[in-house]
């Protein structure tokens, strides 16, 4: 059988290196670091290429494999992208193209690490590509699972309470999620998790309400967790703050986005009469995700726990933006989920890089950085300016767009989203201002910058992509614009 | 008169009778004092011949001794477990006693009697055969669990196993009594008939309950555990192993007769009780299992558990339902075998089964600990492992046939269990080991075998489709 779906081969080529891993002796770090690079660079310039040549124009599901997979349950193995799913997929190739270069630093137990870390990036890959509701959940678990590990024995103080909280939480909202897509199976009674045909099918009758009102919450709260909605987040900071940068990286930037992903297809989109009843529940906690984690980020002396709590408080604007329902509110959420992803992963790993040399995150005893690493301290600087909304970067655009959509049903909450910006300028620019600007503390004074063009290479592809999409928002929008809105 | 004996249906039962004869005699020609292991080696030659022998039934179906026994697909899917259930034993089994020394002959001999009762029981057809086969089977594991006469854990688990079991068999004759005597038959076919035509009566009713009670001491259900963790802990661990794959499956082939065959058409009256004793047996099972410190004695809590999540499937009623259990107990069968299999390996080299032992395992053995961690991930129910492929089954029969509480229930012990099983798993993968970290060997054929299990729990998980068709198949084919 010859497989020419190039989508097949984003999830094949990283596995045909983790098969490799197997046989190749723990030892030879170097040509492990080779192999996993080269399996998570082509799938990364696979999913350039899918992104770029998916035809906005004539929309819909395209680059389609379907291969029945158990047919006595109705489960396929069914991939296909259409303008949400490309660019979150663009997400992840760009996060994991970074994440995987950044992981030079890791020099124990290199063949494990790999073979786990290539694990988290199949399963987010598959995930996202997945047009059938069994396999989405099975790739789901797949990319959160893995992270136990990679957590608790590469991470730092505090490892394994944080890597077991971050997998049980995660493992109780997908399994509180996977009883609600089993009664949206058999409430459709179509006998088929493909997405595709229960689209179809619901376009034209729609679930009754007693299913959708039962569903509907399970879906929501359950990927809500991933998605770190108040006041299910407390597993985010201190996985986020634990974990080792490029677990960090693809955690915040991209894997919670498969909560948001999720709630968007197969609840939003699948049950829109009862995201009316819900939905406003959900703004609601929003305005909690915003204020009160942003006033927590502002209260963290741990560079990392700022920055978690800081990426917990951004997603209330994913979740205003999915409660907005309208074309400009989810065209904005999607936006921000690469805008948010791309920033959360640079962030992490420059918060990283200075952590690799100081060994500690605590802004008070840092200072002055930017004296040894200007390279880094300008990259961040970037990266918290992008954060807390300054035009000119992805993010601005995004949470205009978000605001936008929620003004019209959500005006308090809208208000306050707005008050929760500031308070992001507050601590992004506190964080500068402690770590990287100041005196100059003495013990700092061997650090050395990124140097070399590899060194420097993930910062500028993360930076990079973050200025070229806010300076020309239509190179995603054009994708995300055809979204397919039920009802307005 | 004779009734009619078709010795077809029951070729397979007369062939493991036959080894278990040959092989009696083989141990009283050997000289008494041989060290080698020519038993076990004619065993699983033995074996090998049988798993063939067993291909060529498939499409075997029918009842012998007057409706006694019958042969059907269901029967047929279950012997297949226990055949290839028993190879690891068997290799366990060599394996374990290699360390200990000793008499290992007749614990092969006790093996083969146990593989017969349990097959007999797939095929019963009758309860006073279904009797006679559980006991066939019990006895010997009776006499397996007490096995180490020098180790008190073993000898209080013998005990404690041979008086509760003793008191479910005196329950199952109980029960049976009231069913023949309201039915005025034993044959599973005339107690089905009086199912279908009446109304179900107290005296039925009792009769039920009394034999399920005896048949929930075999797969571990609340409130018929007690045994299960003292059992577990202090048996050699390949009767262990026996226990929670074997017996434990062979207790469910009797309960998908009982209550997807015989009491059918009861189904209305009995699935509100199984869906709240799948409930109870999974909350208790997990919920003790997180405590534990000794790894065969979380396994028996974790068996426990998993009887409970077996018991949605039948409290589902559905096709579905019963192809998930089919499926589960196949995967099972492989995720808890590797998971024995470490721990026999483990103790060989380490003479220790407490979990705080086991730190730092993958420094010492990377085949050992990959094996070990697939398992308990299989356990927990992730995917792409065969453990959560047969969970999402039984998930999806019992949302299909309304017990949302019940599949949320199960959701809640998949996060409990979750959390016990990662523990092991951070043991072996993140602690640092206590003493000098020596590579444990592990010889040929046990890598092999371990490769078997690992690729089982894989293949499985990955490639469904075929196997659930099987399962499927297995069911659809039952006599009823």
């Amino acid at each position: 059988m010859m497989i020419s779906n190039p989508l097949s081969y984003i999830l094949l080529l990283p596995a045909v290196a983790l098969l490799l891993l197997f046989f190749v002796p723990g030892q030879r770090t170097s040509l492990i670091r080779s192999v996993a690079n080269a399996g998570i660079l082509l799938s990364s310039l696979l999913s350039v290429w899918v992104f770029s040549s998916y035809n906005h124009t004539a929309g819909g599901f395209q680059f389609i494999e379907n291969v029945p997979w158990v047919p006595a349950l109705g489960i396929s193995y069914h991939l296909g992208v259409d303008g949400v799913n490309s660019v979150l997929v663009l997400l992840l190739g760009i996060c994991s193209l970074a994440a995987v270069l950044l992981s030079a630093s890791i020099k124990e137990r290199v063949k494990e690490y790999y073979i786990l870390l290539l694990l988290v990036v199949i399963g987010t890959y598959w995930a996202f590509l997945s047009l059938d509701i069994f396999f989405f959940y099975f790739a789901h678990e797949i990319a959160t699972v893995p992270a136990f590990l990679l957590i608790a024995v590469w991470g730092s103080e505090r490892k394994e309470y944080g890597a077991m909280k971050l997998t049980l939480y995660l493992t109780a909202g997908a399994s509180l999620a996977l009883i609600g897509l089993l009664g949206l199976y058999f409430g459709l009674g179509l006998g088929t998790f493909d997405l595709v045909a229960i689209q179809q099918h619901l376009s034209a009758h729609p679930l009754p309400m007693d299913v959708q009102n039962w569903v509907f919450p399970l879906i929501v709260l359950g990927f809500g967790v991933t998605l770190t909605l108040w006041p299910f987040y407390t597993w985010a900071p201190v996985g986020y703050a634990t974990a080792p940068t490029a677990v960090s990286m693809l955690h915040a930037g991209v894997i919670k986005k498969l909560g948001a992903y999720a709630i968007l297809r197969f609840a939003i989109l699948l049950m829109p009469q009862a995201a009316h009843n819900w939905m406003p529940i959900v703004a609601t906690l929003a305005v909690f995700n915003i204020l009160y984690c942003g006033l927590v980020a502002l209260t963290r002396r741990d560079l990392k726990y700022v920055l978690g709590y800081s990426s917990c408080s951004h997603m209330g604007y994913i979740l205003l933006g999915l409660a907005c329902m309208n074309v400009i509110g989810l065209n904005g959420v999607v936006f921000l989920m690469f805008a948010h992803g791309i920033m959360a992963a640079l962030a992490f790993a420059l918060v990283g890089a200075v952590e690799d040399q100081t060994k500690t995150r605590n802004m008070d005893e840092l200072g002055g950085l930017a004296k040894q690493m200007p390279f880094i301290a300008t990259c961040f600087s970037m990266a918290a300016l992008a954060s807390a909304g300054v035009p000119g970067f992805a993010n601005f655009v995004a949470e205009i767009m978000v605001l936008l959509g929620a003004w019209d049903q959500y005006r308090w909450q809208t208000v306050a989203a707005v008050l929760g910006i500031v308070l992001t300028a507050v601590y992004m620019l506190k964080a500068i201002r402690l770590a990287f600007q100041g005196p100059v503390n003495a013990r700092w004074a061997g650090l050395t910058d990124a140097q070399t063009p590899l060194q420097k290479l993930p910062f500028i592809l993360l930076l990079g992509a973050l200025i070229i999409v806010g300076c020309w928002p239509l190179l995603i929008l054009n994708h995300v614009g055809n979204i397919y809105v039920p009802i307005h | 008169m004779f009734p009619s004996i078709d010795w077809h249906l029951i070729s397979l039962e007369c062939l493991i009778t036959a080894a278990f004869v040959a092989l009696v005699v083989m141990d009283i020609l050997l000289p008494k004092d041989s060290r080698d292991d020519r038993i076990g080696i004619s065993s699983f030659i033995a074996l090998a011949g049988l798993i063939g022998f067993w291909l060529t039934q498939r499409n075997l179906s029918g009842t012998s001794f007057g409706g006694m026994f019958s042969m059907d697909s269901l029967a047929w899917f279950f012997k297949g477990l226990f055949l290839l259930a028993m190879v690891f034993v068997f290799a366990m089994t060599g394996q374990f006693f290699k360390s200990l020394g000793g008499r290992r002959n007749e614990f092969y001999l006790l093996l083969w009697l146990a593989l017969l009762g349990m097959c007999l029981m797939a095929s019963s057809n009758d309860l006073l055969l279904l009797f006679i086969s559980i006991e066939i089977l019990t006895i010997s594991l009776y006499v397996m669990t007490a096995y180490l006469k020098s180790d008190k854990h073993s000898l209080e688990a013998g005990m404690k196993y041979l008086i509760l079991g003793a008191l479910s068999s005196g329950f199952f004759l109980f029960g049976a009594s009231f069913l023949y005597g309201v039915t005025h038959s034993t044959r599973f076919e005339a107690i089905q008939n009086y199912a279908a035509t009446h109304a179900m009566d107290p005296a039925a009713a009792f009769g039920l309950v009394m034999v399920f009670a005896a048949i929930g001491f075999k797969i571990a259900s609340v409130p018929f555990h007690m045994w299960v963790p003292d059992v577990y802990q202090g048996a050699p661990t390949p009767v262990t192993a026996l226990l929670s794959v074997g017996s434990k499956a062979a207790g469910f082939v009797v309960v998908i007769r009982l209550f997807f065959g015989i009491f059918a058409a009861w189904h209305g009256q009995w699935s509100l009780v199984l869906a709240v004793l799948a409930a109870m047996t999974m909350c208790y099972g997990n919920l003790a299992a997180m405590f534990q410190t000794n790894i065969k004695r979380l396994f028996g809590y974790s068996s426990i558990g998993h009887a409970g999540y077996l018991l949605m499937g039948v409290a589902a009623g559905s096709v579905l339902g019963a192809s998930a259990v089919n499926f589960y107990l196949l995967g099972y069968l492989f995720t808890n075998l590797a998971a024995f299999l470490v721990i026999v390996l483990f103790f060989n080299a380490v003479g220790s089964d407490e979990i705080k032992d086991y730190a730092g395992l993958s420094r010492r053995s990377g085949l050992l600990s990959c094996a070990m961690l697939l398992a308990l991930v299989s356990l927990a129910g992730i995917p792409p492992l065969v453990g959560f492929f047969g969970k999402f089954a039984l998930l999806m029969a019992t949302v299909q046939s309304g017990f949302v509480w019940l599949a949320l229930i199960a959701a809640a012990n998949i996060v409990v269990s979750l959390y016990y099983y990662l523990l092991v798993a951070k043991r072996i993968y993140v602690d640092a080991p206590h003493g000098p970290a020596s590579p444990i060997p592990v010889s040929r054929p046990m890598q092999w075998l371990l490769g078997i299990a690992m690729a089982g729990i894989l293949i499985i998980g990955i490639y469904q489709g075929p196997f659930l068709d099987a399962a499927a198949l297995a069911f659809k084919g039952m006599h009823f």
